[in-house]
């Protein structure tokens, strides 16, 4: 019996399911790049790397489960139990680690090979018509830019390949196919996907983009960090004291209480004047 | 939905007929069902809006003066709370939204969106593509520093050699016999008056003939499969939508932290050791300017007016002279090779100019 996944090219399968899956996570992790950015952390190298990857890791667990069920459900009638995304997360990541080291070493090779046949054809070639510089080097990338690619693409195809054949295996081991009728299916996932409240859904992710506007607000600096040399830099801050609310209040108490002298002395003066005979001529 | 809601809701529906108004909104159908494809307009619709909010909190502080352009400029970067932030999304914005005008281009052309009945569409979509080039071209001069004062001298000194209406445009556009005052008023005004409200009314007559039309929908299948597949407007065209704005948002937000705007030192009537320079998305004309055969005041005149003119009343023309029913892309082959051919052109003249200044420097 031909299992429906088996008559899916392993290409064909493992592209759809990577290229959903890619950018089903890209927002969320665009978020967190802007959110590193604002707070003045590169996300492309150091502790910003390292904190983006370790957050794309479940990013990209949840976008691969979520588009292989729709994926298998729609296109092959199967449908898979338990934790799908993780199961082909790890196997995607063993073969992508495999496949980027050897494509490394291979692409890198052909560029080079390529190169040295461009820069002769080139030279050779302005010896009949002269180019200028500038089209001439374009020229030149684009000539070893393009074979090279061709190589990069083949690897790419490669690890598709591989990475399709276990998906296959996965889908079959893992899933089942239904007897109830495919549409039927599709319909309950689309009701799944699509909330059935728009209006709760609409409210809950107008919320989560007010909460994530206030934090890149926050985390955003108020003046620009790229100054102009010629503009005079910002006024250093002159060293502040810092406030201590009890001394404050005690000196405050004491100064009151200096006031409360002065004030009692000058009443007892004024009292005692009071009391003096209306001296003559008044 | 919330019983508060629902009574905000019911008057103004009794009012209005918002019913009416949203099954028009949101009900519209998309043969063949939602697509990333159609994305673009959209796209472009969000980060016009977003120009527009932060052009307007620019021009609380901006002053368009010869005299204080500049120093505004700075006061905007370096005191303005945030300054920094808003001035750098609306530079990137700009270039997102030429990049966007290109993408949206390409997928009506590769779709043959812009078929009959859609000419209009088509038509009136040139007409944008031109004003959002021209926002580009006026706002650069607006820092009013180096970069700003040479790119657009040598821009309207280019317009100058065009024969009969050359001069006249030079001078309309420069207001004297070398920019100053007068070309930044006019630029200014241009920039935050006429392109705005020319863009704002030419897209909603771009929206309301795409309604009008309905949209082409896939160029494959036939009418009953795309029957089957027919979908609303609401909820996933919309969420599509949203996810693209979402990223583009990201995107620009992104490239304006990593590159916030630097102004150059403040113009002055000399170069100096700067080489003059138009923004990137006008690189490529301005590298074909660089070739022997457009030298001279002709060549000039052909390859900065004339050549592009001519590429933009083919365009014009095409839906009129490519009238052939078939959409399907891949059995389109000169149209296939002919937007290869344009782009590769596009990209080969953009990298080369983005040499040739790295020789400069
Ligand atoms: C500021 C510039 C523009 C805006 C805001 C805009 C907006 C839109 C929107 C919202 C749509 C609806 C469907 C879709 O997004 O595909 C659309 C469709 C369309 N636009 Fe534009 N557009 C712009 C520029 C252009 C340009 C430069 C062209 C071509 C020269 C063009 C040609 C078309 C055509 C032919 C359609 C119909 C597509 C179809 O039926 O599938 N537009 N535009």
């Amino acid at each position: 019996m031909s299992h429906p996944a088996t008559t899916i090219s392993s290409v064909k399968l493992a592209w759809a399911l990577s290229w959903a899956a890619f950018w089903t996570g890209f927002p969320f992790k665009m978020i967190v790049a802007l959110l590193l950015l604002a707070a003045q952390i590169h996300p492309w190298e150091g502790a910003g790397l390292i904190a983006l990857l370790a957050l794309s890791v479940p990013i990209d667990i949840w976008a691969l489960g979520l588009t292989a069920r729709t994926f298998f459900l729609e296109r092959m009638g199967i449908e898979v139990r338990g934790p799908v995304g993780i199961g082909l997360w790890w196997q995607g990541a063993v073969l992508g680690v495999a496949t980027l080291g050897v494509a490394y070493y291979a692409v890198g090779a052909t560029a080079a090979v390529c190169q040295k046949a461009t820069a002769a054809t080139l030279e050779l070639v302005n010896k009949i018509i002269p180019i200028p510089v500038a089209e001439q080097i374009t020229i030149e990338l684009l000539m070893w830019a393009v074979p090279t690619t061709i190589v990069a693409i083949i690897f790419l195809l490669i690890g598709l390949k591989l990475f399709g054949w276990r998906i296959k295996r996965f889908a079959v081991a893992s899933g089942q196919t239904s007897s109830a009728g495919l549409q039927e299916r599709v319909r309950e996932w689309d009701d799944w996907r699509v909330p059935a409240d728009p209006i709760l859904m609409l409210v809950s992710f107008t919320a989560v983009v007010v909460l994530l506007t206030v934090a890149f607000w926050v985390l955003l600096p108020v003046t620009t960090t790229h100054r102009h040399p010629d503009y005079p830099p910002p006024p250093t801050d002159a060293v502040k004291k810092k406030v201590k609310p009890e001394e404050l209040l005690k000196k405050t108490d004491a100064s009151l209480a200096k006031a409360e002298a002065v004030l009692e002395m000058l009443e007892k003066e004024k009292a005692k004047e009071k009391k003096k005979p209306v001296g003559p001529g008044k | 939905m919330m019983p508060l809601l629902q009574k905000v809701y019911d008057f103004v529906d009794e009012r209005i007929d918002l019913k009416t108004l949203e099954a028009k909104m949101m009900k519209e159908p998309i043969k063949g069902g939602s697509r990333w494809a159609y994305v673009f307009g959209s796209v472009l619709l969000f980060i016009f809006i977003m120009q527009a909010v932060t052009g307007v909190l620019l021009m609380f502080y901006y002053i368009p003066s010869a005299d204080h352009a500049y120093a505004s400029t700075q006061f905007i970067i370096h005191e303005v709370d945030y300054g920094w932030f808003i001035l750098s999304y609306h530079f990137w914005g700009s270039s997102a939204m030429v990049v966007m005008v290109f993408a949206h281009m390409s997928q009506v052309f590769l779709w043959g969106a812009y078929k009959s009945p859609r000419e209009m569409i088509w038509l009136v979509g040139l007409a944008l593509f031109g004003i959002v080039m021209a926002f580009g071209f006026t706002g650069y001069l607006l820092p009013w520093d180096q970069r700003a004062y040479w790119a657009t001298t040598v821009g309207v000194e280019i317009m100058d050699k065009t024969p009969i209406v050359g001069d006249f445009m030079a001078r309309f556009l420069k207001g004297g016999p070398t920019p100053g005052q007068m070309t930044l008023s006019r630029f200014f005004v241009i920039h935050v008056m006429v392109l705005p409200g020319a863009l704002m009314g030419l897209a909603g007559l771009h929206l309301f003939l795409f309604r009008s039309a309905g949209p082409a929908g896939p160029f494959r299948g036939t009418p009953e499969e795309l029957k089957a597949k027919t979908d609303f407007f609401f909820p996933r065209q919309v969420w599509k939508d949203i996810v693209a704005m979402a990223a583009v948002f990201l995107t620009i937000s992104s490239l304006a932290l990593i590159e916030p705007v630097v102004l150059l030192e403040e113009a002055k009537p000399d170069p100096g050791d700067y080489h003059p320079e138009p923004e990137w998305y006008f690189l490529f004309l301005f590298q074909l300017l660089r070739w022997k055969i457009f030298s001279g005041e002709l060549g000039q005149f052909l390859g900065a007016t004339a050549i592009p003119a001519a590429f933009m009343l083919l365009l014009a023309a095409l839906p009129f002279i490519d009238r052939g029913p078939e959409r399907n892309i891949f059995k389109r082959p000169i149209a296939l090779l002919s937007w290869t051919v344009v782009m590769i052109g596009i990209l080969v003249l953009t990298v080369s100019a983005i040499i040739n200044r790295e020789f400069l420097d």
